[in-house]
């Protein structure tokens, strides 16, 4: 029962564009694309668009070449590549979150090579723990606002926000819960389906994710009554910026390593927080943006990262932090020694891997997955 | 090609900026505390608070143009911070954990302020430097905008420039001095205002004066406005340059051509380039890069007015709005070409470069090319592949001064 729908979720990351055709074809929707993933897709949905993640990959990197630098990030390339490419013909607009230089920049190339109707900067603040932070969030969350309605010429009413704001608050915690579930008996899902089903979730309708969850967690919850957890595993956590390849989780599961948590925009960071249910829907969005897992991309004085990952790992018992970096991802790379040196002063093993969009030798990366988990004393002895 | 004759106010600079060094690493004792600033900042308000304001920035290009930028970074990759980094930051960083500073010390800051309009580099740096020195950090804010200016933004940044002041008297325990800002911008504006009437002396047929020069004399106006000795001088440079122009001293020996570059020089070859440029008598008279100061305040609302010089820089513009600029700046000085410096370490000035300079060529007419190097780090320079992309360059100058 949960392999079919496991299948499901596998087919829908894989063929990222198959649910939003059918989607558009039945609904006679709009689609609108992100990059991932501080945009308050509520607001997309709530104007009755399709909210699609971009999760970039899936092209010729080539064809970025006469846009965009070879030394920027290859999450951003590969997404412009696949849009020049033909591959996103789909959408009719394109919201980018401002989280560093590469995403600030590419909306304007962007615009030019490939033009969609509606195409903006979702400019998130870079401090987000003074008064001004919520104010100007608020006000920028409603730019937004105005934007989707004028491209859908009427309003968005709070009704119709708080049914969206909902509806992702259910899909979350759902995701959630599959998330804990792997945590608590990670023989279950293994580590690449509960990535995969968090990618998917990006691309798959959101009245139809939920429904697929909770069959998925109704025939899992059955399973784990007959399965047993094992007791072989070693605990591990992922910081970084992307996931990415998702091979990476199929190494760390041939040496018996499970992934517990994690701060990547495509990984838990994306479901952690909900929207608060309360006042009005605009500020609660801000809030959510706001008190999200610490990333690279802004700053927080308050509950620096660093910090943030000590206490994780700790929490998480976990045997080892593996620093994920996305080779060019300027951020990340301005955060990893002082993360580094904090997890070492905790005495929590870490190591630094580079990846990368396409192009990633395999063979060499599934070593170095090997080499830690040997340092943090994992080894898959069953 | 014979020597220029330098400029006589060259060697005060120097003493200039020897002094506000001195006076840097002196401030300690004097118990003024130190604030790492950012160069598109409001450094008006550290002024005015008599706090001294030092920029990491100027001593990453003073390391990049003593060709030392490289031993500073690989300091800074032994750590793990990659080469593709900022030139500055690495420079910065590097020098934080070096034994050995081959161009001095970096002033150590009491407290880190970055001002994020011209990227996001600058904020992970001075991020990283506060935890380094453990002192106090400061965000100030700048969502970037598009054409227009945006009450959103400018209303943002006023509250900001309130809780930046809150957060001054609160590390400094002294009541913020309004009256002294406003003395501060007069000071700035004025500082301004001389400064671009320079640059615009780089219009005249021949021109006394070009972007070169400009990057020799720009420091003052980058770390000492709102001083009275930044005032001082740019009016002596002024005036030296009425003089040239009286009498007929040119930028370089046979100006043919006038070309818009874009964006920071490449500081270790700074000569390199210039020469390159004078050789084929062409005049690299513009940039956008040293336009960048050209504030002019508005003492009856000081705060609102910093506010919105700062959001409205272009560095903090959408892409549209740069290319308009571009070719604005490139019309004012009437300009036959135009250079792009794709630079590795300025992600933000140099993504966007390619499908700039074909928009441009194709709206004007006015034949461009775009270059790959690092600002500061010549492990990422090559001469020869410069040389190769500009030669097609000036033959098409060539060819459009016949035609
Ligand atoms: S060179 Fe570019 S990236 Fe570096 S500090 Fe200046 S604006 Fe920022």
């Amino acid at each position: 029962m949960s392999s079919e729908l496991l299948n499901t979720f596998k087919t829908a990351a894989e063929n990222y564009d198959e649910d939003v055709q059918q989607w558009k074809k039945t609904v006679g929707g709009k689609a609108i694309g992100f990059l991932l993933t501080d945009v308050p897709e509520e607001l997309i949905h709530a104007a009755g668009f399709f909210p699609f993640g971009i999760s970039g990959g899936d092209t010729r990197m080539d064809m970025a070449d006469a846009h965009l630098q070879f030394w920027a990030c290859s999450f951003v390339r590969s997404s412009l590549a696949m849009a020049l490419e033909g591959k996103l013909d789909f959408l009719d607009g394109l919201i980018i979150p401002h989280t560093c230089d590469t995403t600030r920049m590419v909306l304007g190339i962007w615009k030019h090579a490939k033009p969609l109707s509606l195409m903006d900067n979702f400019r998130i603040p870079k401090q987000v723990e003074r008064p001004s932070a919520q104010k100007y969030l608020v006000g920028e969350i409603s730019r937004l606002k105005k934007l989707l309605e004028d491209f859908r010429g009427s309003e968005i009413t709070d009704e119709e926000l708080w049914q969206s704001i909902k509806l992702y608050n259910s899909n979350r915690e759902l995701l959630r819960k599959l998330f804990f579930l792997h945590e608590k008996n990670p023989n279950l899902l293994g580590n690449r389906n509960l990535y995969t089903i968090i990618k998917s979730s990006m691309v798959i309708s959101r009245e139809k994710l939920n429904k697929l969850l909770q069959e998925l967690l109704n025939s899992l919850e059955k399973e784990e009554e007959t399965s047993s957890p094992g007791n072989h595993k070693s605990r591990i956590v992922i910081s970084g910026t992307l996931l990415e390849p998702m091979e990476i989780l199929d190494f760390f599961e041939e040496s018996g390593g499970v992934i517990v948590a994690d701060d990547l925009k495509n990984g838990f960071r994306y479901i952690e927080s909900d929207v608060p249910e309360k006042s009005d829907p605009i500020e609660a969005l801000a809030e959510r943006q706001r008190s999200r897992i610490p990333s690279a991309a802004y700053d927080n004085n308050n509950n620096p990262r660093r910090d943030f990952l000590v206490n994780l790992a700790k929490e998480k018992k976990a045997d080892g932090v593996i620093l994920l970096h996305l080779k060019y991802c300027e951020p990340e790379n301005y955060d990893y020694y002082d993360n580094y040196l904090a997890l070492e002063a905790a005495g929590i093993p870490a190591m630094r891997i580079e990846t990368e969009f396409g192009g990633v030798a395999l063979g060499q990366l599934r070593t170095r997955v090997q080499a830690f988990m040997e340092m943090v004393g994992g080894g898959g002895s069953d | 090609m014979t020597e220029k004759k330098p400029f006589k106010t060259a060697e005060l600079m120097k003493e200039m900026m020897k002094g506000y060094y001195r006076d840097g690493a002196h401030a300690k004792e004097n118990g003024i505390p130190v604030v790492w600033v950012t160069a598109v900042s409001p450094v008006e308000i550290i002024y005015a608070a008599g706090l001294f304001p030092y920029y990491p920035e100027n001593f990453g290009a003073v390391a990049a143009a003593k060709r030392v930028a490289d031993k500073l970074s690989q300091v800074a990759e032994s750590k793990g911070y990659a080469h593709d980094l900022c030139g500055y930051a690495r420079c910065g960083i590097g020098d934080a954990y070096s034994e050995e500073h081959p161009v001095g010390e970096i002033v150590k800051p009491d407290i880190t302020m970055v001002c994020n309009t011209q990227c996001g580099s600058l904020s992970k740096w001075f991020e990283v430097a506060s935890r380094f020195y453990k002192v106090p950090h400061f965000v100030l804010d700048a969502p970037q905008i598009g054409n227009e200016p945006e009450e959103l933004v400018t209303q943002y940044f006023i509250e900001q420039l309130y809780e930046l002041i809150s957060f001054l008297e609160e590390v400094t325990g002294k009541p913020y001095d309004y009256d002294r800002l406003n003395e501060v911008l007069k000071l700035s504006s004025e500082a301004c205002r001389l400064w671009n009437e320079v640059l615009e002396t780089a219009a005249l047929e021949p021109a006394p004066f070009g972007f070169f020069d400009a990057c020799f004399h720009m420091a003052p106006i980058v770390t000492m406005r709102g001083t009275q000795q930044a005032v001082d001088y740019y009016r002596a440079l002024k005036e030296e340059l009425d003089e040239r122009i009286k009498q007929g001293i040119p930028a370089i020996p046979n100006e043919r051509f006038k070309l818009y570059f874009d964006h920071i020089p490449h500081w270790p070859k700074l000569r390199w380039f210039s020469e390159l440029f004078a050789s084929r008598d062409a005049l690299v008279a513009v940039s956008q890069y040293t336009h960048s100061w050209a504030y002019d305040f508005d003492l009856s609302r000081p705060i609102e007015s910093l506010a919105e010089q700062y959001t409205e820089e272009f560095v903090n513009r959408f892409f549209d709005y740069r290319i308009e600029l571009k070719k604005r700046l490139m019309e004012k000085y009437d300009v036959d070409g135009f250079v792009l410096f794709s630079n590795r370490s300025c992600k933000p000035n140099a993504f966007g470069l390619y499908d700039k300079r074909k928009i441009i060529t194709e709206e004007t007419g006015i034949p461009g090319v775009v270059f790959e190097s690092d600002m500061s780090d010549l492990r990422f320079f090559s001469e020869e592949q410069i040389v190769d992309k500009l030669e097609p360059f000036f033959e098409q100058l060539e060819a459009g001064k016949e035609s």
